[in-house]
C-alpha cells in the first residue's frame, strides 16, 4: 500500500481522462509548489494575459481602445505625408513639391474665398462633409491633420514626463533618505502650482509655439510619474524577491531597473493613459488661449478658438468637428485608462 | 494631531519657498531686458542702465530673490508693465469674480456625491452604466468646447441666458439680483458638470470599495439595518477621500478657471492673467499665478488637516 | 444533556457565478449544545467559513443562496424567518467573531460605539448606558484602561487587543451560539494562547455554543468538545476531539495529523504536507472531493459520495474505504498514532 511519501504518476487521472505531461496530478512537494510561485512572481509577462481578460470585459475601455487605434493610425499616417514632404532626403526623386505633406481630401491650408461667402465659410456639404471655414478651407482636412500634432503632443509630452519621473521616483524610493526627501519636496513645489497656470508660466518663458508645448507639459509631468513609481519601489522593496537579488550580488541600480520596476509598471501604464489624453486637452486648451500651435498650423484647439467669433453667425459645424474629435480622443485615452486600472487592481474580485 | 499640523506647516514653508523660487527664475527667464521695458523705448544706454541699478537689477540673484520675497511679505506684487497699476490691486479687484464661480462650482459639484452612491449601490444596472459612461465622456470634454456648446445652445440659439460678463454683487461674491444671477449660471454649470463626472465616478469607486471591506461584514453580523450598514458604515468611510477632491477643487478653481473667465469673458484672475499673457506682463502673470499657487497651498493644507480630524489614521502616519 | 442549541440538516450553499455553479458547502450536518465547543477544520476553500456565514444568512444573494437544508436555531427555523426577525438574531442569538480583526473593525469609528451599536440594537438601551457597558465589556475581556480605551479607534489598539475588542463586541447582547472564524489566524502565538483563553472564559461566563473554525489543529485540540472535518464542502468526518486525533478514520484526517510539526522529531525529519492543490470547486465531480489527493482512491470514489458511517461513539466518517482495510492502513502510516491505551 502506498505511504504518504510516494510519488503518483498515473496514466489515467481519478476522473478516467488520459493524461499528458502536463496534465499530471500535482502531487509535487509543497517546496517545489513555492519555487514556482516565486519564479512565477518574478516574471512579469504573466500579469498580462490576466489583464487581457479583464479588459476584455469592460466595454467602455474597449470602446476607447478602439478610439485611440483610429486617431493614432490617423496621426501616424499624417506624420508620414508630413515627413514626406517636409523633410525629403537629399539625393532622392521625390520633389518637396510633388509629395503632398498630408493625407486629406484637400489641402487644409489651401484658402477659397469662393467657398466662403461672406467670409463665413459654408456648410457641411457632399463635397465638404465637415463644411468649409472663413477662409474656405476644408474643415475635414484641417482637422485630419491637427490629429497629427495631437498625437505628437501626447506621444511625445508624456514620453519626456515618463523618462525624467521613471529616472527619479525609483531612485527616490529606493534609496529613501535624503535623497527621497529632496526629490519628493521638489515635487510637492510642482504639485503646489496649479497645472494650467504653471504651464502658462513655463509657456511666457518659453515663448509660443508647438515645439515648447511639449517641452512645457513634459517638464511639468515628471511628478507624478515620479509618485508613482516611488510608491511601488516602496512596497515592492521589502519583497523577499529583492533579497533574492541582492543575495546574488546583484547591485543597486540593477536591481531597482531590472527586478523591481518591470514588476510594478501596471499604475504607471495607466498614469500614461491618462496623461496622454491630459496632454491632448492641454494642448487644445494652451492653442485656444494662443499660445499653443500658432496658424497657419491647425489643432483642434486653435480651429476651436477661431471659429467662435463667428458661432453668433450661425457658424456651428467649425466649432463641432474639431471639438468632436479633441473630445473623442480624450475620452478614449481616459476610458482606455480606468479600463486598464480596473483590470490591473488586485483588489477587484469578480 | 498637534504634531501632524506642525509637521505639515513645516512642509507647507518649504513649499512656499519653492514656488516663489520657481516663480521669480521664470520671472528672470523671460525674454528681454526688463531695465529696458522699464526705462521705456527711446531710452539711452545710460538711462538703461540707470534704471537698472535703481531697481537693482545689476544685483547677484540670491540678493534679488530675497528683495522679491521681502516685497511679497508686504504684499507687494509690483507693477503691471503695461498699466503701471499695482498688481495687488488687480488681484484684488478680480478676486471677488473667480471666488464667486469657485465657489459655485463646488456646490454644484457636490451633487455628484449622492449620484456616485447610488451608481454604486446599484451596479451594473441601467443607471449605473448610465452614469459611467456619461461621467467618463464629461470628464474628458474640455471646458471651453463645454463652455462654447453651452453658450450656443443656451445663448445664441435659445437666448436664455447672457453670453459673458458679470453681474453685480452684494456681500463681496454674491449675486444681487436675478439677473445678475444669470450670468453666473453657465461658467457654473459648464464647470460644475465637468467636477460632477470626475467626483461621481470617485464616489462610486470608493463606495464599491468600501462595501466590499470585511468590517461592512461586520456591522452586517451585528444585526444592523442595511441602511446604517450603507450609510452609517460604508458611505462614512467613503466620503472621505471625495470630500478632499472638493476642497482641492475649491482651491484649484481659483487658479485653474482662466478657461472659463476667458470663454465667458468674465474679469477674473483667470482672465487677468490671460491678457497680461498677450500683452507680455510678466509682473502681472507672476503676481496672479503666485496669488493662485497660495491659494491652492493653503487650500490644500486645509483638506489635508480636513481629512486627519476625520479619519484618525492618517494622523499617525507620514 | 444540555439544551440543543443548534440543529443544521443536510446545508448546501452553492454560488451561481459567470464561471459555473460554486458548491462551497455540500450537504452539511452537526449540532451544537450549550456550553459546547465544536472546531470546524479543514483547508482554505474546504467551506467552512461560507457555512458559517450560511447559519447566519449573510451570503450574498446573488451570487450565493443557500439551496438547501434546515437551520434550526433552538426550535425556530433560521431559514423561515423574515429579513427583519433575521437582523434580530444576528449579534444577539447568534454573533461571529472575524479574522482579521484590523480589516474586521471600522477604522473611522471608535471602538466604543462599535460595541455600544449592537447594544442599543438589541438590547433598548440609551446610549449613555450602552457606552458604559461598552467600556465593562471591554474590560471583561482583559483591556486595562476600558474607560480610555472605549473612546479610540482600532488603529490604537495592538492586534491583540483589537480582537479582544472583537470578542467583546460579540458577546455585548448574551448571545447563544458565537462563531469564530479563525481568531487567531492573523495573530502573534503568544496573543493566540490569550485570544482562546478568553474566549473559553466568555463561553463559560455565558454559557454558550461556540462554533470555532480554524485550520489550526493545535487551536482545536485545546479547546474543542468535538470537531467537524471539511473538504471540498463536504464533511469528511466528525467526532468527539479524542477520537479524532487518536482514532481518526478519514484518509485526509489522516494527512492533517501527519502535516502537524512532532515535538519528537530529529532535527532532520521534514515536513510532510498533503500533496497537491485544493479542488477546484465548480468542475467537482460527485463523489469524494478528496479523490484527486487520496493515495487510497477506488473507482466509485470518483462518482459517488459515501454516506456517514459510524465508527465510534458520536463519531462517523465518509469514506468507500472498508473499515478493516482503514484500519490496516492506518497502522501503517509512518506517524500513526496508536489510540490511547
Amino acid at each position: 500500500m502506498p505511504d504518504w511519501d510516494e510519488r503518483q504518476k498515473p496514466e489515467r487521472d481519478v476522473y478516467g481522462t488520459q493524461l499528458t505531461q502536463a496534465e499530471t496530478i500535482d502531487a509535487r512537494s509543497s517546496e517545489e509548489v513555492i519555487e514556482e510561485r516565486v519564479e512565477e512572481a518574478t516574471k512579469p509577462l504573466g500579469l498580462w494575459a490576466d489583464t487581457w481578460r479583464r479588459l476584455r470585459r469592460n466595454r467602455l475601455a474597449l470602446v476607447g481602445l478602439g478610439v485611440i487605434i483610429v486617431f493614432l493610425c490617423i496621426g501616424t499616417v499624417e506624420t508620414i505625408f508630413y515627413e514626406a514632404h517636409w523633410h525629403v532626403r537629399p539625393g532622392s526623386d521625390v520633389s518637396a513639391a510633388n509629395a503632398p505633406g498630408y493625407l486629406a481630401p484637400y489641402d487644409p491650408n489651401e484658402v477659397n474665398y469662393a467657398l466662403s461667402p461672406e467670409g463665413l465659410g459654408s456648410p457641411p456639404s457632399w463635397s465638404h462633409p465637415f463644411g468649409t471655414d472663413y477662409l474656405g478651407r476644408d474643415v475635414l482636412s484641417r482637422t485630419l491633420i491637427a490629429t497629427r500634432i495631437a498625437m505628437l503632443v501626447g506621444i511625445i509630452a508624456v514620453a519626456i514626463a515618463l523618462t525624467l519621473g521613471l529616472l527619479l521616483g525609483p531612485v527616490s524610493g529606493y534609496y529613501g533618505g535624503a535623497i527621497d526627501t529632496v526629490i519628493m519636496r521638489l515635487a510637492d513645489v510642482f504639485f503646489a502650482f496649479p497645472y494650467i497656470l504653471f504651464v502658462l508660466l513655463i509657456m511666457s518663458v518659453l515663448g509660443a509655439g508647438f515645439q515648447n508645448v511639449f517641452i512645457a507639459i513634459g517638464i511639468l509631468g515628471w511628478a507624478t510619474f515620479a509618485r508613482i513609481s516611488r510608491g511601488q519601489v516602496l512596497s515592492v522593496k521589502s519583497m523577499e524577491y529583492v533579497e533574492a537579488a541582492r543575495a546574488q550580488g546583484a547591485g543597486d541600480l540593477r536591481i531597482i531597473f531590472r527586478h523591481v520596476l518591470p514588476n510594478s509598471m501596471a499604475p504607471v501604464y495607466v498614469a500614461m493613459a491618462m496623461a496622454i489624453g491630459g496632454a491632448i486637452a492641454t494642448e487644445a486648451a494652451l492653442s485656444y488661449l494662443g499660445i499653443g500651435v500658432q496658424p497657419p498650423n491647425s489643432s483642434w484647439g486653435l480651429m476651436i478658438a477661431e471659429s467662435v467669433n463667428y458661432l453668433a453667425a450661425g457658424n456651428w459645424w467649425w466649432l463641432l468637428f474639431p471639438s468632436l474629435a479633441l473630445v473623442a480622443t480624450v475620452f478614449g485615452f481616459i476610458s482606455f485608462g480606468n479600463g486598464l486600472r480596473d483590470a490591473t487592481d488586485p483588489k477587484l474580485k469578480e | 494631531m498637534i504634531a501632524y499640523i506642525i509637521r505639515r506647516l513645516f512642509q507647507l514653508v518649504i513649499v512656499l519657498i519653492g514656488v516663489t523660487l520657481i516663480t521669480f527664475l521664470m520671472l528672470k527667464l523671460v525674454p528681454g531686458d526688463p531695465a529696458r521695458a522699464l526705462a521705456g523705448k527711446n531710452a539711452t544706454p545710460q538711462r538703461i542702465e540707470f534704471v537698472r541699478h535703481q531697481r537693482g537689477l545689476d544685483r547677484p540673484f540670491y540678493v534679488q530673490y530675497v528683495r522679491y520675497v521681502e516685497r511679497l511679505v508686504h504684499g507687494d506684487l509690483g507693477e503691471s508693465l503695461y498699466t503701471a497699476r499695482p498688481v495687488a490691486e488687480m488681484i484684488w479687484e478680480a478676486a471677488p469674480v473667480t471666488i464667486q464661480l469657485a465657489i459655485a462650482a463646488v456646490l454644484i459639484e457636490l451633487l455628484g456625491i449622492p449620484l456616485g452612491v447610488y451608481s454604486a449601490l446599484k451596479q451594473y444596472s441601467f443607471w449605473d452604466t448610465t452614469l459611467t459612461t456619461g461621467a467618463l465622456i464629461l470628464w474628458g470634454i474640455p471646458v471651453f468646447v463645454l463652455g462654447y456648446f453651452a453658450m450656443y445652445v443656451f445663448g445664441l440659439k435659445l437666448d436664455w441666458l447672457p453670453i459673458g460678463g458679470v453681474g453685480d454683487t452684494v456681500l463681496w461674491i454674491i449675486p444681487s439680483s436675478w439677473t445678475s444671477f444669470t450670468y453666473l449660471i453657465l461658467p457654473a454649470l459648464t464647470l460644475g458638470m465637468i467636477e460632477i463626472a470626475y467626483i461621481s465616478y470617485m464616489q462610486r469607486a470608493a463606495m464599491l470599495e468600501v462595501i466590499r471591506s470585511d468590517f461592512i461584514r461586520t456591522a452586517r453580523a451585528k444585526g444592523l439595518s442595511e441602511r446604517k450598514v450603507i450609510w452609517g458604515h460604508g458611505f462614512k468611510n467613503a466620503v472621505i477621500p471625495v470630500m478632499t477632491i472638493a476642497g482641492i477643487d475649491l482651491g484649484a478653481l481659483i487658479g485653474g478657471a482662466i478657461i472659463t473667465e476667458t470663454v465667458f469673458n468674465r474679469p477674473g484672475i483667470g482672465l487677468m492673467i490671460y491678457h497680461a499673457i498677450g500683452q507680455r506682463d510678466t509682473a502681472v502673470i507672476a503676481g496672479g499665478v503666485l496669488f493662485a499657487t497660495f491659494f491652492f497651498v493653503f487650500a490644500n493644507l486645509l483638506v489635508d488637516l480636513g481629512y486627519a480630524w476625520v479619519d484618525p489614521r492618517v494622523r499617525l502616519e507620514d | 444533556m444540555a439544551e440543543r442549541l443548534l440543529d443544521i440538516r443536510d446545508l448546501s450553499t452553492y454560488f451561481f457565478t459567470h464561471a459555473g455553479v460554486v458548491k462551497a458547502v455540500n450537504g452539511v450536518s452537526f449540532t451544537l449544545h450549550r456550553g459546547e465547543t465544536i472546531g470546524i477544520v479543514g483547508e482554505s476553500g474546504s467551506g467552512k467559513t461560507v457555512a458559517a456565514l450560511s447559519l447566519m444568512r449573510l451570503i450574498a444573494d446573488p451570487p450565493g443562496k443557500i439551496v438547501e437544508g434546515t437551520l434550526m436555531l433552538g426550535d425556530r427555523d433560521l431559514r423561515a424567518l423574515t429579513d427583519a426577525e433575521m437582523r434580530g438574531v444576528r449579534g444577539n442569538d447568534i454573533a461571529m467573531i472575524f479574522q482579521d480583526p484590523m480589516t474586521s473593525l471600522n477604522p473611522v469609528m471608535k471602538i466604543g460605539k462599535q460595541i455600544a451599536e449592537a447594544i442599543v440594537l438589541h438590547q433598548d438601551k440609551g446610549r449613555g448606558e450602552a457606552w458604559r457597558m461598552a467600556a465593562e465589556l471591554l474590560a471583561r475581556v482583559g483591556i486595562p484602561d476600558a474607560d480610555k480605551r472605549v473612546d479610540q479607534y482600532p488603529f490604537e489598539f495592538s492586534g491583540g487587543m483589537r480582537q479582544r475588542a472583537m470578542i467583546a463586541m460579540a458577546i455585548s447582547c448574551n448571545p447563544d451560539v458565537l462563531i469564530a472564524d479563525e481568531p487567531t489566524t492573523a495573530l502573534d502565538v503568544t496573543i493566540q494562547a490569550q485570544i482562546i483563553d478568553v474566549m473559553r472564559e466568555m463561553q463559560a461566563q455565558f454559557d454558550s455554543g461556540v462554533i470555532l473554525i480554524t485550520h489550526d489543529l493545535g487551536v482545536i485540540a485545546e479547546i474543542s468538545d468535538k470537531v467537524m472535518v471539511m473538504y471540498g464542502g463536504r464533511t469528511v468526518e466528525y467526532g468527539p476531539v479524542d477520537e479524532i486525533f487518536y482514532n481518526a478514520h478519514h484518509p485526509y484526517t489522516w494527512g492533517l495529523l501527519a502535516s502537524l510539526p512532532r515535538l519528537d522529531a530529529t532535527e532532520k525529519a521534514r515536513l510532510t504536507p498533503i500533496k497537491g492543490q485544493p479542488p477546484n470547486l465548480i468542475t467537482l465531480p460527485g463523489g469524494c472531493p478528496f479523490t484527486a489527493r487520496c493515495p487510497y482512491r477506488r473507482p466509485e470514489c470518483r462518482d459517488q459520495w459515501p454516506q456517514p458511517e459510524s465508527v465510534g461513539l458520536d463519531h462517523g466518517v465518509s469514506c468507500w474505504i472498508p473499515e478493516e482495510q482503514r484500519l490496516a492502513l492506518r497502522a501503517e502510516l509512518p506517524h500513526s498514532k496508536a489510540p490511547a491505551a
